[in-house]
């Protein structure tokens, strides 16, 4: 049997540490999410370094971790896909909050809805929804809080 | 170091809590300038000082401990406390505790055991004493080697071994550094 000459896993994260973490930034639920979700992806990966082969790719390596865990933590965050937990009406579509929000929504100008529904029913940051709409991450978050407030002040009357 | 603090030593935390961590390690500044002390379950594995880059150092405990090495000041903040006082010259004794897995060597362990249990801050011995307490009397040389390939010195006293012929000869560390020690232990008066 041949023992992979691996490197500490210390020198892997001042390498690639701050690469990973804007990896993370991107695909996190939240923005404020994204350590978190480093660490849990860092924590998977120390489970399995012992048992990898060899030494290479392992920055497309722990890339993937990170990935597969904002995956699991998106999938966390919809109730529907909770194990073992009821739904609380069982005959409504699966997809009945996301019709009811983009039902609440359906008032508000063209620009404010897209920005809602990429942010909170497709779940996306604000450099995705910048990224789909050809604007500047800026703008995406300028619109997504404008709709926010607009929406707000619909419905506090 | 390029992570934030406070996630690596929350990974760390968590990766000590469940087994999945072979050694830690720490960077502490101090008179002797910045050491690197890797430390594994059983003790202190390792210590550098700057002159040594830290990626061999690590390299090395990884090769011995397993390859789950990280950083983390937290993990160790009683060794930390423990040396910086003893390197700022208060009178504690360096009573931490070691792994010398890194020494391959049956008699360089037997010699670096009795250094660390044997000779007290403030003493001093001599190559061929110490050659005769290891137990072979004419193992001076072995000795010194032995000290100069010491990978935890500070916590394995090798400073206060010295010549008998007098003086207080080399060091792994340099000379300017033994020096400095054995003032700081009240050892120099002796000499």
């Amino acid at each position: 049997m041949t023992v992979a000459v691996l490197p500490p896993f210390a020198t892997l994260l001042d390498r690639h540490g701050d690469e990973l973490l804007a990896h993370a930034r991107r695909l996190a639920p939240r923005p404020g999410d994204a350590e978190d979700l480093l660490q849990e992806a860092l924590l998977r990966a120390l489970r399995a370094y012992p048992r990898l082969r060899h030494g290479d790719h392992l920055r497309a390596w722990l890339y993937r971790i990170v990935t597969t865990t904002a995956i699991d933590a998106h999938r966390a965050r919809r109730p529907e896909v909770l194990v073992g937990e009821p739904p609380v009406d069982a005959a409504a579509p699966p997809d009945a909050t996301d019709d009811g929000f983009d039902d609440l929504i359906a008032s508000l100008p063209e620009a404010s809805r897209v920005a809602l529904h990429l942010r909170f029913v497709e779940d996306l940051d604000h450099e995705a929804i910048a990224e789909r709409l050809g604007i500047s991450p800026a703008a995406a978050r300028q619109r997504v809080s404008t709709a926010v407030r607009t929406l707000r002040r619909e419905h506090a009357t | 170091m390029t992570l934030p603090a406070a996630l690596l030593d929350a990974l760390a935390a968590e990766a000590v809590r469940e087994g999945l961590a072979d050694a830690v390690f720490t960077r502490l500044d101090t008179p002797l300038g910045r050491l690197l002390v890797v430390q594994g379950e059983e003790g202190i594995v390792r210590v550098a000082f700057p002159e040594e880059r830290e990626d061999a150092v690590l390299a090395e405990v990884a090769g011995a401990l397993g390859a789950r090495v990280l950083a983390s000041d937290r993990q160790l903040a009683g060794t930390r406390d423990v040396l910086g006082a003893y390197l700022e010259g208060d009178p504690v004794d360096l009573d931490l505790p070691v792994d010398l897995r890194l020494v391959r060597q049956p008699f360089r362990r037997a010699v670096l055991q009795e250094l660390k249990e044997g000779v007290p801050r403030g003493e001093v011995v001599t190559y061929g004493t110490l050659a005769a307490r290891a137990g072979s009397a004419k193992a001076a040389r072995a000795v010194g080697t032995a000290c100069a390939r010491n990978p935890v010195p500070l916590v394995v006293p090798c400073h206060r071994v010295v010549p008998g012929s007098g003086g207080i000869g080399s060091y792994g560390g340099g000379r300017e550094r033994k020096e400095r020690l054995l003032a700081l232990e009240g050892a120099l008066r002796r000499q």
